[in-house]
């Protein structure tokens, strides 16, 4: 619904370009790597348990594979070395949020800046690495038709996702898990198990992301992924997930979210708009999903 | 998420106040907190003697004013059982642009411009609460949105603010008392009263009650609403107060310049011992954790480490903290 009524927004307001295959192509390799990353952490939010820290994760990973692939390293092995840093922090995350009981938002928004503070160090005084691969550059900067790769990729990752969340018994756990973790521990569900998987996932797909950021641009700054933690959930929220429940929502709805998200700021893009007024219109879409949300059976907060 | 799950579940919402096993907001943690500070300090002072000055004592208050201002709006949401505040950054830099910009209308400090930033603070707070009560949702997520969108907003309008260098609220800023910063003081006095009136008025009586258990607060006529106003409006109040003390003590700051506190002030409340879920938490305790934590910036630079490892440590002490909490609510539990 919301994304009919962004295209139709965008072609009275743009005009019958917005719709163009050359913007088209803009917006898919804009939003590739979000849904990607979208398809991953919904996992965790299926859970009920919310990892924030994705965003600095991004970094983290496309850090790592730059400064690797600068001194030397073969792109396989810099990109392995990044995944299994974020796996590292992933498990980290589990083990406070799961062993500990932790806050989840609290204590991956204290991974957040932790990890922020590693992609600055490890992206140096310049702020930015250089790792130009042309193969992979012009893997991930081809496209198929209007879409690019990374946006195809994305798109079976999500595809994919939506089939384990619906068609399987792992997905059903999940499901259970974050719909009512006591009930689902009693019917013989390990809920720390569950929980912890969904984070490691969660942390998988930001390494993955940050890769193919590499590929698309060529090199990293200590600014990748800075609040594309917020960007995804707020659309994800958009697209029917919950923050603060779990056991609601689906891949294919945080794909459509993402894409209302990135067809809006892409309009205002197009009509040269100042960038806050995105952040505005995310942060009232943000409100405005929570509500939704609460109004389709979540917790009421008194 | 398992926490914010069990604040609102009627099951475990009995835990907190009225359970005679509860602790009294404790000793325990006060010594633990005072503990790490002491060993930091002594570790850094063996490490290099010259960190054991006069220079590192003003540093270290220096941050302390602002944090632990903020702190004490954090712990009053925290112990009512509105969770957290996230929308503190933005809430401080509008009372501070707000000041700014009368001091340079001519306004003249004496109150005026103080009350005005304060005013500021509460309705942004009540502004929250609007939100928060009316629309029954999450603080987390709501004060995440708003503190977002304050923030663009601000953008739009101004991107650099600064508080006349000849007013006197700046000369206050950079003024001393007693060899500490004057901005400290203030920041003591208010550590002080408010710890000392929460368990003692009326008020602050309903505030810890509605955060132990709602329904039992309800049963006995509190009403949830006007304490979820009056906690939010107080505490942005406290935020915008921080904004006068942050105009007066920096120069020239950006919109975003408030960001930088989030951290420390949550990491500094969850250490002080208030509890995440409500109910639970002493404001006097945040003297000490908000001076731990204070010391790590200055003990950082001492042991070389870059500005960067800043983040890196400060991130990673919200984790141990957070892990902490949830480890001590779970030990209640059983």
């Amino acid at each position: 619904m919301t994304l009919i009524a962004v295209i139709v927004v965008g072609l009275s307001w743009v005009g019958p370009n917005f719709l163009a295959s050359s913007n088209i192509t803009i917006i898919a390799s804009f939003v590739a790597v979000p849904m990607l990353i979208a398809a991953f952490s919904g996992f965790a939010l299926l859970a009920g348990v919310v990892d924030l820290s994705i965003g600095s994760m991004v970094g983290l990973s496309s850090a790592i594979t730059a400064s690797l692939m600068s001194a030397g390293w073969p792109l396989a092995g810099a990109a392995a070395v990044a995944l299994v840093a974020c796996l590292f922090c992933g498990a980290i995350n589990a083990a406070a949020v799961v062993w500990f009981g932790a806050d989840t938002i609290a204590a991956t928004l204290g991974m957040l800046v932790a990890l922020r503070g590693f992609d600055y160090i490890i992206a140096g005084p310049q702020g930015s690495i250089a790792a130009f691969d042309v193969d992979f550059y012009t893997f991930t900067n081809t496209a198929l038709g209007p879409l690019p790769y990374p946006f195809i990729i994305a798109l079976a990752c999500i595809a994919i996702a939506a089939i384990i969340v619906s068609r399987t018994r792992g997905g059903r756990h999940v499901q259970a898990v974050g719909g009512d973790d006591r009930a689902a521990g009693r019917a013989g569900i390990s809920v720390t198990t569950v929980r912890s998987l969904a984070l490691v996932l969660s942390a998988l797909g930001a390494g993955i992301g940050g890769v193919l950021y590499v590929g698309q641009l060529g090199s990293a700054s200590n600014l990748t992924g800075t609040g594309l933690e917020f960007q995804v959930y707020a659309a994800m929220m958009i697209g029917g997930y919950s923050i603060l429940r779990g056991g609601v929502g689906n891949p294919v709805g945080a794909a459509l979210g993402l894409l209302v998200v990135a067809g809006t700021s892409n309009i205002l893009d197009v009509q040269a708009i100042s960038p806050y007024f995105t952040n505005i219109i995310v942060g009232l879409l943000l409100l405005a999903a929570v509500l939704l949300d609460r109004l389709r059976g979540g917790d009421a907060f008194e | 998420m398992t926490n914010v799950a069990t604040t609102t579940s009627p099951v475990t919402a009995g835990r907190g106040e009225g359970v005679p096993r509860e602790p009294p907001a404790g000793w325990g943690t006060a010594v633990t907190v005072a503990g790490a500070w002491i060993v930091l300090i002594v570790v850094s002072g063996i490490h290099r003697a010259d960190f054991l000055s006069h220079q590192t004592v003003l540093a270290v208050t220096f941050t302390m004013a602002i944090t632990g201002v903020l702190a004490v709006a954090q712990a009053l949401v925290g112990i009512s059982g509105g969770i957290l505040d996230l929308s503190q950054p933005a809430g401080l830099i509008l009372s501070a642009a707000v000041a700014a910009n009368l001091l340079e209308r001519g306004w003249p400090v004496g109150g005026a411009v103080v009350v005005a930033g304060i005013v500021v603070g509460a309705l942004w707070g009540f502004g929250n609460a609007l939100i928060i009560v009316f629309g029954k949702l999450n603080p987390i997520i709501v004060t995440l949105g708003t503190n977002f969108i304050l923030g663009a907003v601000m953008f739009l309008i101004w991107q650099n603010a600064q508080v006349p260098i000849d007013s006197s609220l700046a000369e206050f800023g950079r003024d001393y008392l007693i060899g500490l910063p004057s901005t400290w003081w203030p920041m003591v006095v208010l550590v002080l009263v408010v710890g000392f009136l929460l368990p003692r008025t009326r008020y602050g009586r309903h505030t810890i009650a509605v955060g132990g258990n709602r329904f039992a607060a309800q049963a006995r006529g509190i009403s949830l609403r006007k304490t979820r106003f009056a906690v939010f409006s107080a505490a942005g109040a406290i935020v915008g107060f921080a904004g006068i003390l942050f105009a007066a003590s920096t120069g020239p700051f950006a919109p975003s310049a408030g960001a930088t506190y989030q951290l420390p002030v949550i990491a500094s409340v969850i250490l002080a011992g208030v509890s995440l879920s409500g109910g639970r938490g002493s404001i006097w305790l945040i003297l000490l954790s908000v001076g731990f934590l204070s010391t790590v910036p200055t003990s950082l630079v001492f042991f070389g480490f870059s500005s960067n490892w800043q983040q890196v440590f400060q991130g990673s002490i919200l984790i141990i903290a957070v892990a902490i909490d949830g480890w001590r609510a779970r030990r209640l539990q059983r």
